[in-house]
């Protein structure tokens, strides 16, 4: 079974995806062998109200639940914020949080942050930080977000020593910093954009770690399928216990999804 | 070409992984027959994809191996992957970057380090002579330095425009010695790339040398190395002899398919530039026939090759 953490949909304003809709994507996963994903929604990050994008992501996958974990999209700069992330987790059973600090034009030690944080651990459920949805080489001239930090992000893990992440779409991450902030056992990295072979990023996070921190991802539907299912096929020669985590059993374990 | 030796590149794997700590250097040797195994039967791969003959138009040499201090250690890196995706030939280079308007020696030095790994890597390794048009006449007394070493093209990099004039001598030189030239490219929207690569060319600056020299087997790099590939993809429709390389970080859905439908398969030529399981993942799970593909991962580029004057 192969669990594909770096997923979207919707359209994307500032290129042609081919496979947005769900019905689409749910197509591109039959056609590459995986078995489910972790889902976000772009519209939740262009949207004012990303609340709405949250909606529309329940609404578009309510029926696929053996497929699809989702992920709300929360803004907490935006007013009404705590009532969207009870409906979102309570209602809609949403397993993760993003925050998207660059897209909803915040800074980290905004006050409102923290509330937000303060609520995710209180749920107990991850939070999501995608490092990039793109390239930042080829934005369109409405685009000014920038690349997510890593020491932002060490910082709140120090500081927040109860919050998991989920590292999404990351590359040069350094394992002893992350471990040296306490991320050893509460954090998730998928490997869309690491190398297994030539720079060995994905072996070198696993000895500072552990094999519980590695987790299929594609980042579909910008990108192909191919490079991740390339490098599977790589990691094939591990252990057999530990390429199930990486294909799906970590995922399932981070986001606690039951897939009854 | 020479056949893969296997023997030799599964001492290499080995070796390769041993910066590795020893709970991992148990995949060292399964690793290719793991991917025989599995990817006969993994969806979304092409069966027998690794058995696939790949030739990679753009890689690089980034140490200098020449010297006794040079560390082999990502030459062998590469090798061992290209061993383990089926990639049969690397076609490197090492180009100075940064805009440096390097001088004869340090171009030749430079060089140096990629006909060292020629040397010590002949049946996987084939090398581009970098140059930096700037030396003029060095420039050329270079570039038959690399040939009469076996290179078998010219990199350039962001020195000049591949428009420049300046760029025109050595231009002629490769037409004279049925050469491809292979050129760092990108369309850049974002002011800060821009300002530091002010001399990048797009795919019109191709275009503009391509029309003067038609005959010029002129090859737009790493189509996906970051900067608009869309925008680089359109402006090369009405240049019939601009070659692109598939290479580079960015691993977006979709370009592939553009390349063949703007372009034509024939003009699309596999390359990784470093980024080597994505560069051949995206190849695989391009919507390509079975012939397209095989001409994109190394027959485009083996007749380009084989136009070189003895």
């Amino acid at each position: 079974m192969i669990i594909d953490c770096n997923a979207f949909c919707g359209p994307y304003p500032f290129r042609q995806l081919r496979y947005h809709s769900v019905d689409a994507i749910l197509g591109l996963m039959d056609r590459n062998g995986l078995d489910g994903a972790i889902l976000q929604s772009l519209t939740s990050v262009f949207y004012r109200d990303a609340h709405r994008g949250n909606e529309e992501l329940y609404q578009a996958t309510r029926s696929h639940p053996t497929r699809f974990l989702t992920v709300c999209t929360l803004n907490p700069k935006y007013v009404g914020w705590e009532d969207d992330l009870k409906q979102a987790v309570e209602q809609w059973g949403m397993k993760a949080v993003a925050l998207y600090p660059s897209h909803h034009g915040y800074q980290w030690n905004d006050p409102f942050v923290a509330d937000a944080i303060g609520k995710i651990v209180e749920y107990d459920l991850p939070l999501v930080l995608v490092q990039r949805l793109e390239d930042r080489r080829q934005r369109h001239a409405w685009d000014a977000a920038e690349d997510l930090d890593l020491r932002s992000v060490l910082d709140l893990a120090t500081g927040n020593p109860r919050l998991r992440i989920f590292f999404c779409n990351w590359n040069s991450l350094d394992g002893t910093k992350l471990a040296n902030a306490g991320l050893r056992g509460r954090c998730l990295i998928d490997f869309s954009r690491l190398q297994v072979l030539l720079n060995r990023d994905v072996f070198k996070l696993m000895d500072s770690l552990g094999v519980e921190s590695i987790a299929f991802g594609s980042h579909l539907p910008f990108d192909y399928v191919g490079p991740s299912l390339v490098k599977l096929s790589i990691l094939e020669s591990m252990e057999p216990r530990d390429l199930e985590k990486i294909r799906s059993g970590n995922a399932i374990s981070f986001f606690r999804w039951s897939r009854s | 070409m020479q056949p893969r030796n296997r023997r030799y590149a599964i001492r290499t794997v080995v070796g390769g992984l041993g910066m590795i700590s020893a709970g991992w250097k148990r995949l060292a040797a399964n690793c290719r027959p793991a991917v025989e195994r599995t990817s006969a039967t993994m969806a979304g791969l092409p069966t027998a994809w690794q058995q696939m003959r790949k030739f990679d138009m753009h890689n690089h040499v980034f140490d200098p191996v020449h010297r006794g201090d040079g560390s082999w250690k990502r030459v062998e890196s590469m090798i061992e992957a290209a061993e383990i995706l089926g990639i049969e030939k690397l076609f490197c280079s090492k180009p100075i970057t940064g805009g440096v308007l390097a001088g004869s020696e340090e171009v030749r030095e430079a060089n140096d380090s990629v006909i060292a790994a020629m040397r010590r890597y002949p049946a996987r390794i084939a090398g581009y002579c970098f140059l930096q048009p700037g030396n003029g006449t060095a420039s050329l007394e270079e570039l038959k330095r690399c040939l009469d070493q076996g290179m078998v093209g010219v990199k350039l990099y962001n020195q000049f425009k591949i428009s420049d004039p300046i760029v025109y001598p050595i231009v002629e030189r490769c037409i004279q010695a049925g050469i491809p030239l292979l050129s760092h490219s990108a369309h850049l929207t974002d002011p800060k790339s821009i300002a530091q690569q002010p001399k990048t060319s797009d795919s019109l600056d191709f275009c503009q040398l391509a029309t003067r020299y038609p005959e010029l087997m002129l090859i737009l790099g790493h189509i996906q190395g970051g900067g608009d590939w869309e925008w680089a993809i359109k402006g090369l429709r009405d240049c019939k002899s601009v070659y692109i390389d598939t290479s580079g970080s960015v691993l977006e859905d979709g370009a592939i398919e553009m390349c063949v439908r703007e372009l034509g398969h024939h003009r699309v030529l596999f390359a990784t530039d470093q980024t080597m399981e994505g560069g051949v993942g995206k190849i695989l799970s391009a919507d390509l026939t079975p012939e397209q593909r095989e001409d994109i991962f190394w027959r485009n580029s083996d007749v380009i090759l084989a136009r070189r004057r003895k």
